[in-house]
């Protein structure tokens, strides 16, 4: 599981169909005391995470398969929690 | 998914049968300078991954990617891949805090 920060999110009109739909969020991933620690990655989000709140966040594909409803779906990142406390 | 910005194409005079009619792009990192407008048409160091990409993306668009076998997931046949093109990002918005 990854720890981030979700400080933005984009629109893709042209996409895997598995992502129609979907809020596609952009984290920073975080450390243990919020700092950021990484690259940014993309994430499906179905929380509705606000700007700069923590999450949690998976990179099992075959999970978030089952949320956007499609076996041939490539998406890997999908918020499976808010942070309340590190 | 990562974000990437398309800086060019690779073509293969000979391949696996597999990637018949597949096109090839070579991505730079997209890192928080690159997506706040900081660097607003640039790539940040680092990786430089070719990824298949069947979305039509062209040199300068920013797209995100996947890698690892959920790259292989919108095939109905087995295919050596590492990674893909998802979505061609129209527009992003992003507000690092430090």
């Amino acid at each position: 599981m990854i720890l981030a920060r979700v400080d933005g999110h984009c629109t893709a009109t042209i996409a895997h169909p598995s992502l129609k739909g979907q809020r596609i969020v952009l984290c920073t991933p975080i450390d243990e005391h919020g700092k950021s620690n990484g690259s940014p990655i993309a994430a499906i989000d179905t929380f509705g995470a606000g700007r700069h709140s923590r999450v949690f966040i998976t990179t099992d594909g075959s999970w978030t398969q089952g949320t956007v409803h499609d076996d041939s779906s490539p998406i890997r990142n999908q918020i499976l929690g808010l942070i309340d406390d590190v | 998914m990562k974000p990437g910005r398309v800086i060019g194409t690779v073509t293969l005079s000979q391949a696996a049968p597999q990637f018949r009619g597949a096109r090839w792009k070579v991505l730079g990192a997209m890192g928080p300078d690159e997506l706040s407008g900081k660097n607003p048409d640039g790539v940040g160091p680092g990786w430089t991954p070719v990824v298949l990409d069947q979305l039509g993306a062209g040199v300068g668009d920013a797209v995100l990617y996947v890698e690892g076998t959920e790259a292989t997931q919108p095939f109905d046949h087995p295919i050596p891949l590492d990674a893909i093109t998802v979505a061609l990002m129209d527009r992003y918005v992003f507000e690092p805090i430090d």
